[in-house]
């Protein structure tokens, strides 16, 4: 009997040493063998969130493109969910079997940097400095401590769209959009269009679309963070921005701003589409919906309008960059991948067939002249690529990488009405302060 | 004892032993293990990726001292879990009522009220955010035809966690098939008896199948409340993008521990959490078992 207690005590210290370590090895593998197929090429395993019927065709077709260009390497693609990737990206860090490469948000790429999530690549760029492609904004959201954690793939910015018929209706130049807030609000006075208590058509709500962050960012033309990561956010511009965006709430009402918001957000009744709302701000590819859904819709598309004149243009951007997990065992190989992949012949194949904005300068002006776009579809590609150059990243500060889920209760009670602007920017200000003293 | 006979009762044991092995190999690479490494690792600044020192009781003290989210979170949880679970209870006990009667059709009825437990996931929670959006929604539709100016639900941080809560409530099928089930488990000759000493419908109610179901609602009011200190899935989905908002109204204590754990890589603390939440669920079902006695009753125990 005491043998068998031995025995199964020694399988249970087994099991628990098995289970419980796993998660302690920092990945240390890249000596390891790398994964080879029966031809002897070196197998990368590539993670998108690309499944949709027209983006899966696109990497697809990127990623048959590379493998017959060399016979060294063949990349196979995996997609996983969007809600999944990122954490399932973790788990197979920590389990110390990582894929290759992995498409992952532009804007926390040096925390994963400064987490060892994402591997240093300035090794490779040593050897073939590629950081020349991009728009440097983006280039310079990859950098942690001076060295970059992945390569900028794709990137938006926002822009306002305006239905030129309603301009011409109440008498407003069709060629002339608002360039300021004092304009943009005038002219939304005069597209609103009142049914008793009912509308018949919004000219104009700032906060479909787009944030509040974003028309703090207009106004400021720079993000809350400087570039010695000091916060501030209790400004009195930025109360004064506040209380402008929610004199559009009082004017509109709850109730209208909600039944639109509902409507918005099942796009095919979008009210953009069908002339009942006269202008909105979105990202470019919102104009793929509008080829889709309303394609007879007579529409222009704007830079965002400045606070006021001289101010500035500034717009907000995102993005993906395509990174090589640490402990990637073929990071040679992925790096050969990633920069096919971020050249001009496949961004611009990629830029051309979905309509989306990309990282690499050269590939974005020549995507911007394709004769695959009808009409609207170049008027707004050319918008797009010009306004990258008034577009800001706001990348995560790795010293309070959650600081926006402190802001956005806080704003949440502004608009609501329990706080005012002015409460709001102060807590803000406070809680995020605690953030950082905590993280340092 | 012979000694053939102890060898026999040896070699079975053995056997039983190599039987069970797969399980208990299971159970502590797959459950023990973890368990043991989350509550060593909740006394660390574990990172999964690039660190693990030991920091002590720092998260603990951060969390309980210095985290107003974490009160936050608690609050919305207990809020949840103090409503929920009487309504949710009550009302499948007052369905699985109506459900018991001898009338036509009644198969029918029971199918309907059970569908909704059927469904489950996103896509219902998909739904009903459709139903409660105050401009275009069912439920405020159907609130203006008597006159109700229907709240904002889900925009209003008063009243998304009763959203929530009248959400669950029209998915009670579930446990209302397991009252079915145990008064249907009744004895007739109870009532019978009750009859003849000219008891009526509703004497036989609180005095015969309220206490003869009284374990099955101790079960199902100690699962709901465990259940109820996990509700994530339904603010992950229904909260702003999973933020827990408007003003972290929806921010409930699983979410906020996933928001720490995978957005902010903060396991430690996450995993302190998880041993809190641990805590206060264990203390919930010790409190429960204790007072269980008093109201419950089981047939043939002797008391």
């Amino acid at each position: 009997m005491n043998k068998l207690k031995v025995f199964i005590m020694l399988i249970a210290a087994l099991a628990l040493f098995l289970s419980g370590c796993s998660g302690f090895q920092t990945s240390n593998s890249s000596n390891e063998e790398a994964a080879v197929n029966e031809d002897g090429k070196t197998v990368v395993d590539f993670w998108t969130f690309w499944g949709s019927e027209i983006r899966r065709p696109i990497i697809e077709q990127i990623i048959t493109d590379f493998n017959e260009s060399q016979d060294e390497i063949e990349v196979k693609h995996t997609y996983l969910p969007f809600g999944d990737i990122w954490t399932k990206e973790l788990a197979a860090i920590a389990a110390g079997d990582p894929p290759d490469v992995v498409i992952n948000d532009i804007n926390a790429t040096a925390l994963r940097g400064q987490n060892k999530q994402a591997m240093n690549l300035s090794q490779f760029l040593e050897k073939d400095d590629i950081s020349k492609r991009f728009y440097p904004e983006l280039w310079d959201a990859t950098l942690y401590e001076g060295d970059s954690y992945g390569i900028p793939f794709n990137t938006d910015t926002r822009v306002l769209f305006y239905n030129k018929d309603a301009f011409k209706e109440v008498g407003l130049d069709p060629e002339k959009p608002p360039t300021t807030w004092a304009e943009l609000e005038e002219y939304a006075k005069k597209l609103d269009k009142k049914a008793g208590q009912d509308y018949d058509r919004v000219g104009f709500y700032p906060l479909w679309g787009i944030g509040y962050d974003v028309w703090l960012l207009n106004a400021n033309g720079q993000s809350y963070f400087d570039d010695q990561n000091n916060f501030e956010i209790d400004t009195p511009k930025n109360e004064e921005v506040l209380n402008w965006l929610k004199t559009w709430k009082d004017r509109y009402g709850e109730d209208v701003v909600n039944s639109y918001q509902a409507q918005i957000d099942s796009q095919q009744g979008h009210p953009f589409f069908n002339g009942d709302l006269a202008m909105i701000a979105q990202a470019p590819t919102f104009y793929t919906q509008i080829r889709d859904y309303a394609p007879d819709l007579n529409f222009g598309v704007v830079e965002l309008p400045e606070y006021e004149e001289g101010n500035g243009n500034t717009s907000w951007g995102g993005g993906f960059v395509a990174e090589i997990p640490e402990g990637s065992k073929n990071a040679e190989a992925a790096w050969e991948f990633i920069k096919y992949l971020t050249d001009v012949e496949a961004q611009e194949y990629w830029a051309v067939k979905n309509f989306d904005n990309i990282a690499n300068i050269e590939a974005a002006e020549a995507a911007a002249k394709s004769d695959e776009f009808t009409e609207d579809g170049t008027m707004v590609y050319e918008m797009a690529v010009e306004n990258m150059e008034q577009t800001l990243l706001t990348p995560v500060p790795v010293i309070a990488p959650d600081f926006s889920s402190l802001i956005n209760p806080n704003m949440d009670e502004f608009f609501l009405g329990s706080m005012t602007a002015k409460e709001a920017l102060e807590k803000s200000q406070t809680d995020v302060e605690n953030l950082i003293k905590k993280n340092q | 004892m012979g000694k053939k006979r102890m060898t026999m009762r040896r070699k079975e044991s053995i056997y039983g032993y190599i039987f069970v092995l797969p399980w208990i190999i299971g159970f502590l690479a797959f459950t023990a293990g973890p368990l043991v490494f989350s509550f060593v690792a909740s006394f660390t600044n574990y990172n999964i990726t690039s660190q693990m020192d030991f920091v002590g009781g720092e998260n603990y003290k951060g969390l309980l001292t210095e985290d107003s989210l974490f009160w936050t979170s608690l609050w919305n949880t207990l809020y949840f879990v103090i409503f929920s679970v009487p309504l949710t209870t009550i009302g499948a006990i007052f369905l699985s009522a109506l459900l018991n009667q001898d009338i036509p059709g009644i198969r029918y009825f029971r199918t309907l009220y059970y569908l909704p437990a059927v469904l489950s996931g996103v896509g219902v929670y998909m739904l009903w955010m459709q139903l409660l959006d105050p401009g275009t929604g069912m439920v405020n539709l159907v609130l203006s035809w008597f006159g109700i100016d229907g709240p904002n639900w889900l925009f209003d941080p008063d009243w998304t966690k009763p959203s929530l809560i009248f959400m669950k409530l029209w998915s009670v099928g579930g446990s209302m098939l397991l009252y079915l089930a145990s008064m249907q488990g009744v004895s007739k000759s109870l009532y019978e008896a009750a009859e003849i000493d000219g008891a009526n419908t509703w004497k036989k109610f609180f005095h015969i199948t309220l206490p003869m179901i009284t374990p099955v609602i101790f079960f199902d009011v100690v699962t709901s409340l465990i259940g109820g200190f996990q509700i994530f899935q339904e603010a992950y989905v229904m909260s702003n993008n999973g933020e827990g908002g408007p003003a972290n109204s929806l921010l409930f204590y699983n979410l906020y521990m996933w928001k720490q754990a995978f957005t902010n890589f903060n396991m430690g603390y996450a995993m302190a959490m998880s041993w809190i939440l641990f805590v206060i669920v264990f203390i919930m079902t010790m409190i429960n078992l204790k007072l269980a006695p008093r109201w419950v009753h089981y047939e043939g125990e002797e008391k």
